[in-house]
């Protein structure tokens, strides 16, 4: 569904991403692992269109999809969820879900706010108070949720598990595994908790200074010694 | 009697303040830029519409055609200055903001030289006599319009979809990029609001005062500090320090007149 070939992407001068190809197949979970600064973000921000690639070709769902606008990238079905959460604090849970269907009809909008509700059950009670006093593991739900709300067939999702508790870490994998299974979402997840997501994604690969070393499928991967020693630290 | 007079007057006074306030508010509070232009905007549209009224075309008719003209250039600047200055500089954008207020001066005392001209109430005819207090019928209506105003943004901002993107923007604006809201129009629609406010305050306060080059500097200020009273964020607020500041300044110029102003 997602097919990424021969990807350069630079910020000025400075090359991040040297030829990276990817795959994502439909009702998949890939996940991608690599230490900070190996390209990542940058990975799923040029996919996502907030930065344009130099060389290469994104195609989603057999159309081409580089050098269109998030909000064209978003209509197609591909959800962008950035790391560092991006709340609206001063907004309600209700508007911050609002603007996650930006592009719904307002009878639609009640439909994924209900369906966004059934998932996080959480925010369903406090639509009305404003998204700034949620706690860290109840942001990250809210954005999730508001990911959802533009009913997205792909997801692409940036460093889920960063600063939160180890119970909110695994209520979002969880969770993430049900909309998997169940709604046949297929999500790219950039990971910093490989073990994490070694766990729960099909397939992997490892990305090393803009390029990808290792790529495979996930249970294979954690068995290698090389994985093993870098990356799950034993 | 006479204080009952003085907060009325005062009210009516803040109505003006508050005009200006709100459209200060709403660029301060989505974008972040503090808008020097506000006023000015509002002097060069009262131009505008005094050369209109003089060619005989109807109030109503150049009331609305200075609004359009309001949208015609918020849409300008900020399709072709504060679009390109985002990218590069938050100051820049501010710095556009007065650069205007001098360009619109220049060009108002050039074309239209600087003798104070005398504007057209809206609704001209004897003032309101209720209960011994004296009410203008041109400060009624423009009291009228600021409340019926402060409903319409309101709503626009808490209750459709586009208000509450434009109040996104204010607080993350990589968060509403990334979740495809077309943040260029978001910004667009924010300046030509703003500014067909503008010419509404324009024309308004025109028809109380006299129009020349610098009439709505004062008005501008005080637009400033009554959004600093309403706590700079919210259209609320704005209106309510508008209508506060109206009031204490009447009182203030009646019973400390050494220190009005």
């Amino acid at each position: 569904m997602l097919k990424i070939e021969e990807l350069h992407v630079s910020y000025g001068p400075v090359e991040a991403l040297h030829g990276i190809s990817i795959e994502v197949k439909e009702k998949e979970i890939v996940s991608i692992l690599g230490s900070n600064g190996a390209g990542k973000s940058t990975l799923l921000k040029t996919i996502s269109g907030i930065l344009h690639p130099k060389k290469g070709v994104i195609t989603f769902e057999n159309r081409v999809i580089n050098g269109l606008d998030p909000s064209q990238i978003v209509r197609m079905g591909v959800t962008h969820i950035p790391e560092g959460r991006h709340v609206f604090p001063n907004l309600t849970i209700k508007e911050n879900l609002i603007l996650g269907g930006y592009f719904l009809k307002e009878n639609e909008v009640k439909n994924q706010i209900e369906y966004v509700a059934s998932i996080f059950p959480i925010l369903k009670e406090r639509l009305n108070s404003k998204a700034g006093t949620l706690s860290g593991g109840e942001q990250q739900m809210l954005v999730i949720g508001r990911g959802l709300m533009s009913k997205p067939k792909l997801l692409l999702l940036d460093e889920p598990s960063l600063g939160l508790a180890p119970i909110a870490v695994s209520t979002i994998f969880t969770t993430l595994q049900k909309l998997n299974q169940n709604d046949s979402l297929s999500i790219l997840l950039v990971e910093q908790n490989a073990r994490k997501a070694l766990q729960i994604s099909n397939r992997s690969y490892i990305l090393v200074n803009g390029r990808v070393v290792l790529s495979g499928e996930s249970k294979d991967l954690i068995e290698k010694d090389e994985v093993k020693k870098l990356y799950l630290g034993r | 009697m006479i204080l009952l007079n003085l907060i009325i007057r005062g009210l009516i006074t803040g109505a003006i303040y508050s005009l200006t306030s709100m459209g200060i508010v709403l660029i301060l509070s989505t974008t972040l830029v503090m808008n020097f232009a506000q006023g000015d905007m509002g002097m060069l549209l009262a131009y505008f519409a005094f050369f209109m009224l003089m060619k005989n075309i109807p109030y109503p008719v150049a009331f609305a055609l200075i609004i359009l003209i309001g949208i015609l250039f918020g849409f300008l600047l900020e399709k072709y200055l504060m679009s390109r200055a985002r990218k590069t500089s938050h100051l820049g954008m501010v710095m556009i903001t007065l650069a205007l207020t001098m360009i619109f001066e220049g060009v108002a005392g050039y074309t239209f030289g600087t003798m104070p001209l005398l504007f057209p109430k809206a609704i001209g005819g004897e003032p309101f006599n209720i209960f011994g207090v004296i009410i203008d019928k041109h400060d009624l209506f423009t009291f009228i319009i600021s409340i019926l105003i402060v409903i319409i943004l309101f709503v626009i901002l808490y209750k459709t979809k586009i208000g509450i993107a434009a109040r996104s923007l204010a607080e993350d604006e990589f968060g509403a990029r990334i979740l495809g809201i077309p943040i260029n129009s978001i910004y667009l629609f924010i300046w030509m609001t703003a500014f067909s406010l503008a010419g509404i305050s324009g024309v308004l306060v025109a028809g109380r005062q006299t129009l020349e080059p610098h009439f709505m500097i004062v008005i501008q200020l005080k637009g400033f500090m009554a959004a600093v009273l309403g706590g700079m964020n919210s259209i609320v607020g704005a209106v309510l320090g508008g209508f506060l500041l109206g009031m204490i300044e009447n009182l203030v110029s009646f019973y400390m007149p050494q220190i009005k102003d």
